[in-house]
């Protein structure tokens, strides 16, 4: 019975595992830019790679890997930097998930030049590619002690004006 | 003669302008002296201000009567015999007692009915999110054939040519001409009201109600996740049950089959990750919502405790979000029973019976019946 159990186990991990994978595999970054960017993994290793290293709650170093959000949000030609002033500054980024969670961050706090947070859009973490659930994308961010804003499974990244 | 002719003619001409002009002021007037009530929507303030109202379809208590009646009217189906109550029933939160409805041409829903309350705050509509309004999603019981089953032209003209609903139609919206748009906009004002916010759950975040030991139990079993190196118990509900209002605009595979029958909100994004993914459904008044889930699978809460604690299923878009899904197994939660029954009174404090019997969203023409 208990050899049953396991194997059973055995089998549900492997199939968790080895399932096909639905992940979203392209990621829109939209909304107040010039330039719509749809996105692949394969796009993303062009733009240069940051790194954040964080602490997990057994005390645990892991080194997750990506490119600034603040570079491709430039790079889809939103108002950062010279340009991030006035009305621009009402303006925020709305990120879903595919399960439709949502989270939000200033277009300021992004910004290399106004905060000294680093936000990451990630595709790896220690050498890996995001386990399934957490990846293709990921953000993740320095300063944050919570983690609910590290979106998962990211679907869409919307450059909005509070209205 | 020719003068007389041409003066004749210009008569003529002043009495059809003078006609106009009336028929102008006349409309004129009956737009400005049209000032529907707005109807004061009251709710607790942890639910947030997070709801937009269409611009063309204000909240008024005109409306709401309007909608509360159409609500219970049989006439808007085919046989004159289903209302929207028919299968959304108060007593019971406004859904039903069955695993699938039966509409007009006898045969089940596709899924269980769903409980309408606090849809204020909803934006997709429906187990899968298919719908973005409720002006929208009126639609689709009122014309699909298994549920009421006529056109919306139909129903018009059934309810023109009722004794009431013409002037009920222009205390709503100004004229008493009655189309779809109207019938769909006044439904909706009504669902709009339907808030459910006086529980004992929410007596008790306003400090007026002392919760039992097993209910705190049950709280705090029902927000916190399992956590090995702490020994913390929990099911991580409330990850996807927000509190307070316990629903979310998210799509979860909540992990009922291996291999779904229905395909949730793939169905409607056409996208595999979305397989099997379904809104999460409030909680509140989930004492008399039963049976449970989009198919209606479970007949009580204490056998939805025992999914989420010992038959999670794995699949391609399970959740990773269900206590004791990890990345590479699922473990049994393995609540005892008395974790079990400790969580199913948690949720029994999400009853509210004001909701359920509040007067003004029972059945208008039964009135004299309710206390
Ligand atoms: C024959 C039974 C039946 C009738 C009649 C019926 N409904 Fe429903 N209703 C359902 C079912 C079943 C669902 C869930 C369907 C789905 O998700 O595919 C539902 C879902 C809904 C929802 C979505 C709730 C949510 O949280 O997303 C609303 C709103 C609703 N109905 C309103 C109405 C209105 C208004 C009427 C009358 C015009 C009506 N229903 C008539 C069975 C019925
Ligand atoms: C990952 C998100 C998620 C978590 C965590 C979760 N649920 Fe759910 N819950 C859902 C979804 C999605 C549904 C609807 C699923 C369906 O019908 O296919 C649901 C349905 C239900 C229902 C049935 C509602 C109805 O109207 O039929 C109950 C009761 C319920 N959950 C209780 C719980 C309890 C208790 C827990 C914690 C042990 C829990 N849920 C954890 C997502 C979640």
């Amino acid at each position: 019975m208990k050899l049953l159990r396991i194997l059973i186990l055995a089998f549900i991990s492997v199939a968790l595992l080895m399932g096909p994978s639905y992940a979203q595999e392209f990621i829109t970054i939209e909304g107040e830019v010039t330039r719509v960017l749809k996105l692949s993994i394969k796009d993303l290793e062009k733009y240069p790679v940051a790194e954040i290293k964080i602490k997990d709650q057994k005390g645990e170093e892991h080194v997750y890997r990506g490119t600034a959000l603040s570079v491709l949000l430039d790079s889809a030609g939103v108002t950062l930097g010279r340009n991030l002033r006035g009305e621009n500054l009402t303006k925020y980024v709305l990120v879903t998930a595919v399960d439709n969670y949502q989270v939000v961050y200033s277009l300021a706090e992004i910004d290399p030049e106004f905060a000294s947070n680093l936000v990451l859009l990630t595709t790896h973490v220690d050498g890996k590619p995001l386990p399934k659930g957490e990846g293709p994308f990921r953000l993740v961010n320095q300063i944050d002690k919570r983690h609910a804003r590290w979106i998962r499974e990211i679907r869409s990244i919307k450059v909005l004006f509070s209205k | 003669m020719q003068m007389r002719i041409k003066q004749k003619g210009w008569q003529n001409q002043t009495g059809i302008v003078i006609l106009v002009c009336i028929f102008f002021i006349s409309l004129v007037c009956a737009f400005t002296f049209f000032e529907p009530e707005p109807y004061p929507l009251k709710y607790p303030a942890n639910f947030g201000g997070r709801f937009t109202i269409p611009e063309d379809n204000p909240v008024t208590r005109e409306g709401v009567a309007l909608g509360r009646k159409l609500f219970y009217e049989e006439l808007l189906s085919a046989n004159n015999k289903i209302s929207c109550a028919s299968c959304h029933q108060q007593a019971l939160a406004f859904s039903d007692n069955r695993q699938f409805s039966i509409g007009v041409d006898g045969t089940p829903t596709r899924r269980n009915s769903m409980s309408l309350s606090n849809l204020l705050w909803v934006k997709n509509f429906f187990w899968d999110g298919r719908s973005t309004s409720l002006e929208a999603q009126a639609v689709v019981p009122l014309t699909d054939p298994h549920e009421m089953g006529q056109s919306l032209e139909a129903s018009s003209r059934k309810l023109n040519a009722s004794k009431n609903y013409p002037s009920l139609f222009e205390k709503a919206f100004g004229t008493p001409h009655i189309n779809a748009d109207r019938i769909v906009k006044a439904l909706a004002q009504f669902e709009r009201t339907l808030i459910s916010g006086n529980s004992k759950y929410d007596q008790y975040l306003t400090g007026s109600y002392q919760p039992t030991e097993s209910e705190r139990r049950g709280i705090l079993l029902f927000s916190r996740g399992m956590r090995m190196d702490t020994n913390q118990r929990g099911g991580n509900c409330l990850h996807c049950h927000s509190i307070p209002k316990t629903f979310s605009e998210t799509f979860h595979n909540n992990g009922l089959d291996e291999v779904p029958l229905d395909f949730g909100r793939e169905d409607f994004t056409g996208m595999q990750e979305d397989r099997a993914r379904f809104r999460v459904p409030t909680l509140r008044n989930i004492e008399v919502t039963g049976p449970y889930m989009h198919d209606g699978r479970f007949k009580t809460l204490r056998e939805v405790l025992d999914h989420y604690s010992d038959h999670i299923k794995p699949s391609a878009t399970l959740s990773p979000f269900i206590a004791g899904v990890t990345e590479q197994q699922i473990y049994s939660l393995a609540l005892t029973p008395e974790e079990k029954q400790d969580i199913v009174n948690f949720m029994l404090m999400l009853t509210d019976t004001d909701f359920l019997n509040n007067p003004e969203f029972s059945d208008p023409e039964y009135k004299t019946n309710k206390p």
